[in-house]
């Protein structure tokens, strides 16, 4: 099975296709995965669920439902998020917001820390650009992504995260510069075990961070905590240890460092370059800000004027005020919008009382004595947008002002300093005064020189220091390694990234501000002032994270799995493509349900009441988001009435491009309705708005009468509108009666019964095979090849060929199996592999000797059982030899253990206690056999899924109940018997037994194959009743196709036709039946080892509506006849008129025929095209041109076709006077009676089938009321009896249309081959046994088995004549002739009396 | 009587309740743990000497699901 697949393409041509597959991982290994769901426990990436349409909630890791196959859970994953691609450093900025929201600060650190080792810093100081990138943007304002990563620092001591680092190696390196850069080198050589010392100038580490952010925004404590962190690691600060001449490159090298990294940052202040500027007074402001940093002191005088409008500005200005100046002003020559310093800072700065003085440039400094006294400014205007895309300051000519100031504080902008290294030998220097690196390694001119840093990019953002430090440690190791310093390093970039998209609906949230340390308080000191967030309050924030990757990459599932079925290897899997040979391609996409979202008269996106029949289905399910409990949304209240609107997005070109009908809303809306009484009680309104009520499938009809009976109100209505009630709960809904008349009811619901459609991707597939689709995007195919693609060896199934239902879909796709088989029968079994047999081991009458194992399923059983203590108890039950614990039971070691163990400790018994038989007990049983032993001397005891995963808050009485399973399900096993499968030969001919238009399909099919058929007719001609057919639905003529498959079974080599045959004896069962066909009495026994039952219906002779009194009342057959004789009368008809459901849907009859609706519409269109001037009117109940039938039904309209509706209890009326026929109806919307002369009277008789009592006694299956055989399942098994070894198809299970007939037929054949394929039936070892002593021949079991396996005996037997015995091929093993046998005479093997009694007495203490 | 607890033992059909308790486990769905499951092939297995049997052996209930 290959999940989570697409096709991209398909070459080649029936028989020999090479198909290319785009498969994305799974990133969970699914032969690993135990589905214990730990991974979910820990993931913190909450998506609405889409199997539950959203009621509920899921995780990115997940399964999407209970029962899913595989049964593994996979992680959703899309591209990483743009905050992740929008950092310097690529920090996994969603995986430590998600941590941060789960209050995980620790997880969230060491997420951080991968990358960035200064989180306390960076969440402070660290400019965000992530946060422009924010898709939040687009709903509100981006996640405070910076504040929330402080929090992480805040709450959880950075020095405190274990960081793993490789063993330490001897060579060492030297770093020039303490601040980001070199930080981040060292730090991250640690990690890869290599020592650096940093070489610091100054006396305090950390660079810009230390020197040019002042202590408001980033305490001295953080920075040294952090800072700490890395000298942890091992490395070496020297402070006061500048480079120069003394202690240059050269030096480094000879002290035997093995590379250096330049990191010293751009710490030279750019002067301004006006008259004035040497004044005294006038300083830099890196300057400024390095020794108020340093020493906690400056000098400032009282007016102090800062130019810039940078960060460094404001910080400057900031400090200003903080040391004492009386008026500090910044000179900004642009104007507030195109300030570089970040909107938070010019703000706060405002609020401590700076001035900003906009669009005002320096010319000249004025001075008295050489001090400072003014500032001679001139005023700027804004041109056109210039290269770094704001716009340009122009000054105003003769705009000249002073202003008076004491001091001058220049910060408009920093470069290098470069007076250190301009005489090493290699490094060279960009213009703009940085040193020049290969952009990807940072590798100077020199070699074993690497730079980065302010020093490499010029004054930029701290991150992006400590991510060219990182990137520079990666070139460092690769260097001295030897290593290519470029492999894999290309930066990638991904155009058209896919993000899981917003939510159309998603609710505004304000951006969370963190609380700061008011203005008052903030004169004379450097205090921090933003205060960082209160727990709640960030991961309230934390939250409204989008997880625009889905899955945030946090790891926590790696950590929690412990069958490692979820690692950092399958999380990074990568999309793969693969290619396939195969010989046929089946289509099964399925639809997609139609969303009314965009149509506003629905009001179903705006009103939480009014739901899809998608959302409906989940709310009544038992496994649904309110575990069945049915609710409106709105308030969670008991709905008391419910409204279901049929028709949404089906039959209409108004709203949609949907005109086919969807053909299974009307019966689900109808279930629907009835199980929601049943949740909610009788007293619940439900009414069902329709237009035709099409309940067309098999019972469907009786359970519409039902439903009816039960109280849910169907309406034959056109719903004008639904409205919101103001101040309530409740809609609206106004519509108009069949008679016109408008009415308003209001409820508490309403379910818009949604229509079927293709999916775009499935339609965009289809155009890619290059397969031809309907007008309603379905793909095409034929009447006569139902399952056939219109190209050759690509066939479909399910709604993809046509809106269905379930048992149409189960059909065809086994009869697609059947079409996709036939082409590779020759191929058939040259794949299959055969297994080493083990010889099993004699263990009768040996004493029980039982081991028991008990499995921990990693913390799935072990977190709330105590494990060691039920095995401990275990070893004290009697039998039992041997106890182990496993940690996982299921993994293949312990399987490999098991196996040993049993042979080693001589075991002959076995106990696993873990999981589920349901699940688990094939793998243990297999087990068994490869260590010798039968695989029935085998128990589980259910401790998991009925234990401890139910029991989870009281693990004692979890722990008693699992000893209780364990000692019930030793004193079992102690009984258990090897048991014996016999193996049975079967015969591979097929008997099909009727030869229409199924029992032909079904013949073809099984003889393309290469199984030998016989076919028995009883007509002296194949093609039963489609003879009498003109044409199908779509147009295709029935004549010359049915004498072409004739001619195809006649010639078929394998297939033997027996003409004027009947079936007069059968006996035997699967795989070896003997039959007896008599043909002119003249008796062949035949046989084979299925047979499939064919034997079709006929059209009712109608005994009302004065059929037979005027050769022009004719069925509809008759009228087909006409058609194909071309009648020359017809051209006469002036007025047809045609009258529906005669002997259907009647007391007698409650069935719905199916076909005769489109078949009188295909022939009064017919009628229309011969004589278009005739006046046709259609008498009907409800029209039921299902799927694409509707077409017909749309075409009739336009043509002119009157339809006139009547009811059952008012039926029209039929009298034949004096030549003429005069048809009587009430109009349904005049509501008055009309009167139509007609001179062709067409009666839609029903369609019977041909019963036959005698038949369904030879092979004991059932027949329903109405006389069609019985199915083995309503929708999973439609073509096969419960009886195994015979099939059915065709109208003997239903009235159904040619290429349903068809496609059943395939199915029948499909199903069969099923067992012929196998050559052999093995019986299950728990089947029942009969005790003929015991046998009192009373005959019960023979009555009551579903499966026909118990018999008498034959009365010449030699042995127990006449006794009952039970064919164990046959047996299900129900035990219900072992319930229900009076004498006790049988046994059912593995589940025998003695066994459950054993299992009841050792309930001991537990009741 | 409030500290009454009754020890209940419920007869599963394996292919229908039993199979959905195995659901109600891997839903996470809790219920009282004074249940002890006893799985059957089918309830056409059930012979009212279990029912008896159970009751004799001091169960306050019997349930049979199928």
């Amino acid at each position: 099975m290959i999940t989570n697949a697409e096709v991209l393409d398909v070459e080649g041509e029936e028989g020999n296709f090479k198909v290319s597959i785009r498969k994305t991982p799974r990133y969970i290994d699914p032969a690993a995965c135990t589905s214990c769901s730990d991974c979910v426990e820990v993931c913190p990436v909450s998506l609405p669920n889409e199997y539950d349409h959203g009621l509920s909630e899921r995780k990115a890791t997940y399964k999407k439902y209970a029962q899913a196959i595989p049964g593994a859970f996979a992680i959703q994953k899309a591209d990483k998020a743009p905050c992740r691609l929008a950092c310097p450093a690529g920090l996994n900025v969603q995986g430590y917001v998600q941590m941060v929201g789960q209050g995980k600060y620790k997880e969230a650190l060491k997420i951080i820390m991968e990358d960035l080792p200064l989180p306390g810093v960076l969440g402070r100081i660290c400019p965000h650009g992530c946060e422009d990138a924010c898709r939040r943007c687009e709903v509100d304002s981006p996640v405070a992504i910076r504040d929330l990563k402080r929090l992480a620092a805040d709450r959880f001591d950075p020095r405190e995260v274990e960081i793993e680092c490789q063993p330490t190696r001897d060579e060492k390196v030297a770093i020039v510069g303490s601040g980001p850069a070199g930080l981040s080198a060292a730090y991250h050589l640690a990690r890869k075990g290599i020592r650096s010392t940093i070489f610091e100038a100054l006396p305090a580490a950390g660079g810009m961070l230390r020197v040019g952010i002042p202590a408001h925004r980033l305490p001295r404590e953080v920075l040294d905590q952090e800072i700490e962190l890395i000298t942890n690691l091992g490395v070496e600060i020297r402070l006061n240890t500048p480079i120069g001449d003394e202690l240059g490159v050269d030096e480094l090298f000879d002290q035997g460092y093995k590379a250096v990294y330049l990191a010293i940052g751009a710490h030279k202040g750019l002067s301004l370059g006006i008259p004035g500027e040497k004044a005294q007074g006038v300083r830099q402001g890196v300057d400024f800000l390095r020794e108020a940093n340093l020493t906690g002191k400056a000098e400032v005088r009282r007016r102090v004027a800062i130019i810039g409008g940078g960060n460094v500005a404001i910080d400057v200005a900031r400090s200003a005020v903080r040391l004492g100046a009386e008026e500090v002003t910044i000179v900004y020559r642009r104007s507030r919008a195109e300030m570089p310093a970040w909107e938070e800072e010019v703000q706060a700065a405002e609020d401590e009382g700076v001035k900003i003085n906009f669009l005002a440039a320096p010319q000249e400094v004025l001075t008295q004595d050489g001090k400072v006294v003014g500032l001679r400014l001139v005023q700027m205007k804004l041109s056109e947008v210039d290269s770094s895309g704001r716009r340009r300051p122009i000054p105003i000519p003769g705009s000249e002002y002073d202003m008076e100031i004491d001091q001058l504080i220049a910060a408009i902008g920093q470069r290098p300093d470069l007076s250190s290294l301009e005489n090493v030998m290699g490094i060279e220097f960009s213009r703009w005064g940085t040193t020049e690196v290969d952009p990807i390694t940072y590798a100077t001119g020199r070699e074993g020189v690497f730079a980065g840093g302010d020093l490499q990019t010029g004054p930029w953002v701290a991150i992006g220091a400590v991510a060219a430090g990182r990137e520079a440690a990666e070139s460092i190791v690769r260097y001295m390694d030897g290593r290519d310093m470029t492999e894999g390093r290309e930066p990638i970039v991904n155009e058209n990234p896919t993000y899981r998209p917003i939510p159309p609906h998603q609710a505004k949230a304000d951006r969370a501000k963190m609380p700061e340390l008011a203005v008052e308080k903030r004169q004379g000191n450097f205090e921090e002032v933003e205060l960082g967030f209160a727990e709640a309050e960030g991961q309230a924030e934390a939250h409204r994270c989008l997880n625009c990757g889905y899955c945030c990459e946090c790891y926590q599932c790696v950590e929690a799995c412990k069958p490692h079925a979820v690692t950092l290897e399958t999380h990074a899997q990568q999309t793969e493509i693969i290619e396939l040979q195969t010989g046929s391609i089946i289509l099964a996409p399925g639809f997609e349900p139609f969303d009314p979202t965009p149509f506003d008269s629905y009001i179903y996106a705006k009103h939480p009441n009014v739901i899809s029949s998608m959302d409906m289905e989940r709310l009544l399910s038992a496994s649904g988001p309110t575990g069945g409990h049915l609710i409106r949304m709105s308030d969670h209240a008991e709905p008391k009435k419910i409204a279901w609107f049929q028709c949404v997005g089906s039959r209409d070109l108004n709203r949609c491009d949907n005109s086919y009908c969807s053909s299974v809303c009307c019966m689900y809306a109808i279930k629907e309705a009835v199980i929601a009484k049943e949740h909610a009680g009788d007293d619940l309104d439900c009414a069902i708005f329709f237009m035709d009520m099409r309940t067309h499938g098999k019972d469907f009809e009786r359970f519409y009468n039902k439903a009816q009976d039960s109280g849910v109100r169907f309406v034959r209505s056109r719903v004008h509108s639904v409205d919101p009630i103001e101040d309530s709960e409740e809609v609206s809904v106004r519509y108009v009666r069949e008679d016109g008349q408008i009415e308003t009811e209001t409820f508490d619901m309403v379910v818009l019964s949604v229509g079927i459609q293709i999916h775009p991707e499935v339609a965009a597939l289809a155009e890619r095979l290059g397969i031809e689709m309907t007008e309603g995007h379905f793909a095409k195919s034929g009447s006569f090849q139902p399952v056939m693609t219109s190209r050759p060896g690509i066939y479909v199934c399910g709604a993809f060929q046509g809106p269905k239902d379930i048992p149409q879909s189960v059909v065809d796709a086994s009869a697609a199996a059947a079409a996709a088989g036939e082409l590779l029968a020759e191929a058939r079994d040259t794949l299959t592999r055969s297994k080493e047999v083990v010889p099993e081991v004699n263990v009768i009458n040996e004493r029980p000797r039982v081991g028991v194992f008990v499995c921990h399923c990693g913390i799935n059983i072990a977190g709330v059982v105590d494990v060691q203590a039920v095995a401990d108890y275990a070893a004290t039950l009697p039998y039992v030899e041997y106890v182990n614990t496993n940690l996982y039971s299921c993994s293949q070691d312990t399987q490999d253990s098991l196996t040993e163990i049993i042979r080693e400790k001589n075991l002959n018994r076995v106990v696993v206690a873990a999981c589920t038989p349901k699940t688990h007990e094939p793998l243990f049983q297999e087990t068994l056999i490869n260590a010798g032993l039968n695989k029935y001397l085998f128990e589980m005891a259910n401790i998991r899924n009925q234990d401890s995963w139910v029991h989870k808050n009281n693990p004692e009485m979890a722990t008693a109940k699992a000893k209780d399973l364990v000692r019930m399900a030793t004193a079992k096993v102690a009984l258990h018997q090897p048991l014996g499968e016999a193996e049975l030969d079967v015969n591979p001919a097929a008997l099909v037994i009727g030869g229409g238009i199924a029992g032909m399909s079904a013949a073809r099919s099984l003889a393309r194959q290469g199984y030998p058929v016989h076919l028995v007719e009883r007509e002296d001609n194949l093609g039963g009743q489609a003879h009498a057919i003109y044409r199908t639905a779509t147009g295709e003529m029935v004549g010359e196709n049915l004498a072409k498959l004739i001619q195809e079974v006649e010639s078929q080599e394998n297939i033997t036709v027996y003409r004027n045959a009947e079936l007069t004896k059968v006996e035997g069962f699967v795989g070896n039946f003997q039959s007896t066909v008599s043909v002119d009495e003249t008796e062949t026994v035949i046989d084979h080892g299925v047979a499939v039952v064919a034997t079709g219906g006929r059209a009712l002779q109608p005994e009302e509506y004065a059929y037979g009194e005027d050769p022009r009342i004719l069925t509809s057959l008759e009228l087909d006849r006409k058609f194909i004789e071309d009648d020359p009368s017809l051209a006469d008809v002036k007025t047809a008129v045609f009258i529906q459901c005669v002997g259907s849907r009647e007391p007698q009859r409650p069935y719905c025929s199916r076909v005769c609706c489109t078949h009188s519409i295909e022939n009064a269109l017919e009628l229309k095209r011969r004589n278009p001037d005739s006046q046709v009117f259609i008498l009907y109940r409800d029209i039921r041109t299902y799927g694409e039938r509707e077409y017909l039904y749309k075409e009739a309209r336009e043509k002119g076709v009157v339809f006139i509706r009547f009811s059952l209890d008012d039926k029209p009326e039929v009298s034949v006077q004096n030549g003429q026929i005069s048809v009587t109806v009430t109009d349904h919307v005049l509501g008055r009676p009309v009167e139509i002369g007609a001179d062709l009277l067409t009666l839609a008789s029903a369609v019977v089938p041909n019963a036959s009592e005698k038949l369904a006694q030879f092979f004991k299956v059932p027949v329903n009321e109405d006389g069609f055989y019985v199915e083995k399942h309503a929708k999973l098994g439609p073509s096969e009896f419960a009886t195994d070894g015979v099939f059915l198809c065709g109208i003997a299970h239903y009235p159904k249309p040619i290429d349903e007939s068809i496609a059943q037929g395939q199915a029948a054949a499909s199903r069969a081959l099923t067992l012929l394929a196998r050559e052999k039936i093995y019986t299950s070892g728990h089947v029942a046994e009969v005790q003929p002593a015991m046998c009192s021949q009373c005959g019960v079991c023979v009555s009551v088995c579903p499966y026909s396996a118990p018999s008498f005996r034959s009365l010449e037997e030699r042995f127990w004549p006449g006794k009952a015995e039970v064919n164990p091929v046959l047996c299900k093993g129900c035990g219900l002739c072992v319930a229900s046998c009076r004498s006790g005479a049988i046994r059912l093997k593995g589940f025998d009396n003695d066994q459950i009694f054993a299992q009841i007495f050792s309930l001991d203490e537990a009741v | 009587m409030s500290e009454f607890e009754p020890k209940i033992v419920s007869f599963l059909c394996n292919w229908c309740s039993y199979g959905a308790a195995d659901l109600a486990g891997v839903g996470r769905m809790e219920y009282p743990p004074n249940i002890r499951v006893i799985r059957i092939p089918c309830t056409g297995r059930m012979s009212p000497k279990f029912i008896l049997a159970a009751f004799r052996e001091g169960a306050d209930g019997v349930w049979v699901s199928g």
